[in-house]
């Protein structure tokens, strides 16, 4: 009976897709693969330019903080000041100086501002995309 | 070399572009075809062959390699075309009880006379003797038990059978 329905069916003209439908759809899976990228960047570039704003400020005040409980800013000035006593104990001055730098406020400040040249890195160089998508959102 | 639907898969989600093309060209015709028995308007049913497909590859990571790629599309296909009709605010033609039209039959060619059947009945027809599935495929692609479709299936044909007596 089965063979017998399936003869019949086969009678049928079966509903056959346009020409053109196949391209559409490898681009439109196309365009939707670009969209998850750029989405993919725009949360991106959202997470690390937050990240730089909080981090900025707060590794500057470390920084200066840890400058100022050092005691650095004594010998830098004795330093200049006294140019001639420096000269003569160059090698332990610059061993004190070396001794009291502040260490992990200059990394934290380091880390903050390369994350912010990044991030203006990455918005200058995809900036186009990157508003493209923007605006095109406001009006989804 | 003729790789299953399930190997296709695998290839693409490990990076070879081409795998999702052979997919696409496989399912393209019977996926137009069964949302053209859903839709009945050939551009809209492109518009939701296109979507179909888009749906696939968003879901690809997704899939359930214990399951069957075929029914999965299918049902995929059969969800898209439900929230097509949801859109359209129209009763949905597969659920849709009675034969829309009472005309005579006679001298009709065999498409109109399948038109007659119920929509829910020409599907499972359709999916049985045009698209060559099993039962359990048509259960799992339309979300309906096996016993179901198995009643679907006598009832329709039994109908199918009345129709072409009368013709």
């Amino acid at each position: 009976m089965r063979q017998d329905f399936e003869k019949l069916f086969s009678h049928l003209k079966p509903a056959e897709p346009p020409a053109g439908l196949f391209d559409r759809i490898i681009l439109a899976i196309k365009r939707e693969q670009e969209l998850r990228h750029t989405k993919r960047l725009v949360f991106g570039f959202a997470g690390l330019l937050v990240i730089s704003f909080i981090a900025i400020p707060f590794s500057w005040t470390m920084l200066v903080n840890q400058i100022e409980g050092s005691g650095i800013s004594y010998f830098v000035s004795t330093a200049v000041s006294d140019f001639g006593t420096f000269f003569l104990l160059w090698q332990d001055f610059s061993l004190a100086i070396l001794e009291s730098l502040p260490l992990t406020g200059m990394i934290a400040f380091a880390v903050s501002l390369g994350i912010t040249v990044f991030t203006l890195r990455l918005f200058l160089y995809r900036k186009r995309l990157l508003l493209n998508y923007l605006i095109s959102y406001e009006y989804r | 070399m003729n790789l299953t639907d399930e190997q296709l898969v695998a290839g693409y989600l490990a990076g070879d572009e081409m795998a999702l093309e052979i997919l696409i060209k496989r399912y393209l015709r019977p996926i137009y075809s069964f949302t053209f028995r859903f839709v009945g308007d050939s551009q809209e049913t492109e518009d939701i062959t296109q979507e179909v497909f888009v749906k696939v590859w968003r879901n690809l990571k997704k899939f359930d390699k214990n399951k069957k790629f075929k029914t999965w599309i299918f049902t995929i296909a059969k969800n898209t075309c439900l929230d097509w009709q949801k859109k359209k605010k129209t009763l949905p033609l597969f659920f849709a009880e009675t034969i829309r039209d009472p005309s005579p039959i006679l001298n009709e060619p065999l498409d109109r006379i399948l038109e007659r059947l119920s929509p829910k009945y020409r599907m499972v027809l359709f999916l049985r003797y045009n698209d060559h599935f099993t039962f359990r495929e048509i259960a799992e692609s339309l979300g309906e038990s096996i016993d179901t479709i198995k009643t679907r299936h006598r009832r329709g044909i039994a109908i199918l059978k009345k129709l072409l007596k009368a013709k």
